[in-house]
């Protein structure tokens, strides 16, 4: 408990800090085996072909080394067999909130996400440590036939267009993390939007890990048909911990020709959660996929949403931020690959790092020898806060194809002293000027997110702004 | 322990390191097998002259052996003790006396011949001189290994341009500078030699008022590899750095251009940027860009970098063949001055239009 306590008091002002007592009906032990891989594929009554996946994903994740880039001092410091890899809270998902346990049902009402489904969301998933706890949509969806389940649903419900696209976007051979997720995924999301259809108003999940040395391997999987869109929003938040948690999600997203796929992340994982996710989305014939992506919290986060741009006039976008402050490392980026002529991209990233923290792009943009009249445009923006904070980027661009317009630029910079001194002579004091400035900073990702998002977050980058200054 | 047992310890250096992407050491080393050092290099003949023949001034010379510099960057183990390996038997040191000043570019001529050649030269230049150096490097061995290594004097300026115009062949070229107090550098790379050339360049600024100006024009045609890596490292107060790295790319060849600018802490005032552009002239070229970033210090007056890949700008081509260009005339006309934005920063114009005659020929190649 004095860990705990020790915890909290590091990370400061970090508001989902706090943890239910913990009812499982179901908890693994810690550690990871062929034996649990197995276990949590009959648990859950798969078919064959899924715990074949499983069985192979485990054993090459076993084989495969970590890796041997990025912040590799903290990678080499999770212990695998100190994780659990799998944690039933509840026997049931819920399609109304009064069918959640109580516990679980008060924690997502102080997160706000029953009223903000009343207000602007079509559909929510709220999962809770390994599994889906919650799940609506809305009627008028349903009947235009868009499906959105938990994942586990999606495989039982829809097996055959599971079968299909599950990992044919991101592989379990395509990465370390990839392979662990595909070895031991629980809950995510599942949705297929029909041909035509525009779901308006977004969609969200939220994620939630409460128990001590938790799991988390959502894996969620999005086909937007030809000519459909959807957006689709996903929060998560943790307790704190003094002991470390590991959440390794995949997300695969395909957008057939036309389609326009929106997915928005708002990652604010208390200070000691490991984030290494893959997400990656493939956009065919004047498709659009658009990763909005903030990363506010987690003690290391490792992501670099990715776009393929298959088909012609196809567009990617990616806008993130990211907040690093005392013992983070915010290690995101962007990855487009134009494959097809005539397709676009835009990454704009910005970074701050304060408090010690560290904040690092790292991107990957390849122009394909057959894909003519390509664009692409990468911006990064980053700004230290104080002499102990660090930030890098780590740009690469292969361009193979003479048509192709590329660019790059990067800077890194403080805040500007007549800045801070412009709006102190008009009355703010430093601490509020700052986080003017940061939330001016953070502007751009902020306007693309639904109202309520945008706020909470301006809110959030004031709170954490306090105290910067002197 | 000597520098071949060294190489011999040190562990094969990882491909995810960006170093090694593109130009792995296998790809580059003289036969291919890394455990093997090869006992046949010979040395080059290596010159000394002004660049328009006039007799050198006094003050400046160049004698066998080497002299070990303070303030070197970090550097990667595995070429430089490869390099000193094979060059035991070929070191000279260039000694710049204090003060010295010349109005004429001094000239190293290195004349290779023979399968394997290398040579190691170190750069012993003294406090307040004044002076533009060009180094090129010509011939038809099959393999040249060139490790630069050296120091400038505090408030000197210089300018040193290396020229590769080997006719073939791989080229090996490391370079380690430290660059003191107030002094001021510009490092100049002309490279349209060499088959295959991976280049490792590195620039440190250990006291305060460094500056450095990291320049190159890079032509890159058939089949041709050409891979540099530049890393400058600001580790002062008050340092200045730029990088422009421009590439024309033709044929079926492929340039990288990878850098990495670190700015440790404690240097605070720093002003650091990189630009690497790429002109890309034909159907296989290929162009990668890697500029990497770390910034440690936070007081900084601004890093930052960038790179652009893109064809001949169809407008401009359409300008000059309206005044009556050819279509080969305005590319050449446009590659030369694409080219040329960098070539004329690297030194007065004595040596400007030196650098301009020698690439002459290879740039109406490109424009073919």
């Amino acid at each position: 408990m004095t860990g705990d306590i020790e915890a909290r008091e590091a990370v400061g002002d970090y508001k989902a800090g706090w943890h239910d007592p913990e009812n499982a009906t179901i908890r693994f032990d810690f550690g990871l085996s062929e034996k649990v891989v197995r276990d949590i594929s009959e648990l859950k009554n798969e078919p064959e072909w899924m715990t074949e996946i499983r069985v192979k994903a485990y054993r090459h994740f076993i084989e495969r080394p970590m890796p041997t880039w990025g912040n590799t001092e903290e990678l080499m410091e999770i212990d695998f067999e100190k994780v659990c890899y799998f944690l039933r809270s509840s026997d049931q998902t819920g399609n109304s909130w009064d069918d959640v346990p109580e516990d679980i049902r008060n924690t997502f009402d102080r997160l706000g996400i029953p009223e903000a489904e009343q207000k602007w969301l079509s559909g929510v998933t709220a999962q809770y440590e390994s599994e889906t706890v919650y799940h609506s949509i809305r009627e008028d969806l349903e009947k235009q036939g868009v499906i959105f389940l938990d994942m586990d649903s999606g495989l039982r419900e829809h097996e055959e267009i599971v079968k299909k696209y599950f990992g044919s976007v991101i592989p379990y051979s395509d990465n370390k993390f990839s392979a662990l997720n595909t070895a031991v995924w629980s809950g995510g999301s599942f949705i297929y939007v029909p041909k035509g259809v525009h779901v308006e108003m977004p969609v969200q999940a939220y994620f939630r890990i409460n128990a001590k040395n938790m799991g988390q391997f959502e894996r969620t999987l999005i086909i937007a048909d030809e000519g459909s869109s959807i957006h689709y929003v996903e929060g998560c938040t943790a307790p704190t911990y003094s002991t470390d948690s590991l959440h390794s999600a995949v997300v695969e997203l395909l957008a057939l020709p036309g389609a326009h796929i929106r997915y928005t992340t708002v990652q604010n994982w208390s200070n000691n959660v490991y984030n290494l996710v893959t997400k990656r989305g493939v956009a065919y014939e004047n498709a659009k996929i658009e990763w909005v992506d903030g990363n506010i919290g987690s003690k290391l986060t490792m992501k670099y949403p990715a776009v393929i741009l298959k088909g012609e006039g196809a567009h990617a976008e990616v806008i993130s931020v990211a907040y690093a402050g005392n013992g983070q490392h915010q290690d995101a980026g962007a990855k487009v690959h134009h494959m097809a002529s005539n397709t676009t991209s835009n990454i704009l990233s910005k970074s701050i790092s304060k408090d010690g923290g560290r904040g690092s792009y790292r991107g990957m943009a390849k122009i394909m020898p057959k894909a003519e009249n390509c664009r692409l445009n990468i911006v990064c923006d980053a700004l230290i806060l104080d002499e102990k904070s660090r930030q890098d980027t780590y740009p690469t661009m292969e361009v193979g194809n003479p048509t192709a317009h590329c660019e790059h630029e990067a800077s890194v910079s403080k805040v500007g002293d007549e800045q801070l001194f412009y709006l102190m002579s008009r009355g703010h004091t430093e601490a509020e000027a700052l986080g003017m400035i940061v939330n001016g900073f953070f502007e751009p990702f902020t306007r693309e997110l639904p109202m309520e998002y945008a706020v909470e977050l301006n809110k959030l980058m004031s709170l954490e702004m306090e105290g910067s200054i002197g | 322990m000597d520098a071949s047992s060294q190489y011999l310890s040190t562990d094969r250096p990882d491909r995810a390191d960006h170093l090694w992407r593109y130009t792995p050491w296998k790809k580059i080393h003289p036969t291919g097998k890394i455990s093997d050092i090869p006992s046949d290099f010979s040395t080059p003949h290596i010159s000394l002259k002004t660049i328009d023949g006039s007799a050198l001034p006094p003050g400046i010379s160049l004698t066998s052996g080497n002299t070990i510099s303070e303030g070197l960057p970090v550097d990667e183990k595995i070429t430089r003790c490869f390099l000193e390996a094979v060059t035991e038997e070929s070191k000279f040191t260039l000694t710049v006396a204090p003060r010295f000043k010349s109005s004429v570019p001094i000239v190293i001529e290195i004349s290779t011949g023979g399968i394997f050649c290398s040579a190691h030269i170190c750069l012993d230049i003294g406090k307040l001189a004044e002076l533009e150096l060009v180094t090129v490097v010509r011939g038809a061995c099959d393999w040249f290994g060139m490790l630069r290594t050296g120091s400038t004097g505090e408030g000197a300026i210089t300018s040193d341009v290396v020229v590769n115009r080997l006719e073939h062949g791989n080229l090996l070229r490391v370079e380690s500078i430290s660059i003191p107090r107030d002094s001021q550098f510009k490092a100049g790379t002309v490279s349209s030699g060499s088959t295959i050339t991976k280049a490792d360049l590195r620039y440190r600024m250990f006291q305060p008022g460094g500056n450095l100006n990291v320049l190159g024009s890079i032509l890159s045609a058939r089949e041709m590899s050409l891979d540099h890596h530049i890393e400058i490292y600001h580790d002062s107060p008050e340092t200045f750095s730029r990088l422009n790295w421009n590439s024309a790319c033709g044929g079926s060849s492929r340039t990288v251009g990878t850098g990495m600018l670190r700015v440790s802490k404690g240097s605070n005032g720093a002003d650091a940027a990189q630009l690497f552009q790429n002109l890309l002239l034909s159907r296989d070229a290929q162009a990668d860009s890697i500029p990497e970033l770390e910034v440690s210090e936070h007081d900084v007056v601004g890093c930052g970098h960038g790179t652009a890949s893109g064809p001949v700008d169809q407008e401009q081509m359409f300008y000059l063949e309206s005044r009556g260009m050819s279509p080969n005339e305005s590319k050449s006309t446009l590659i030369a001055a694409f080219l040329n934005s960098t070539l004329s920063e690297m030194g007065g114009d004595k040596m400007h239009s030196w650098l301009v005659s020698e690439l002459d020929s290879d740039l109406n190649e490109l424009g073919d």
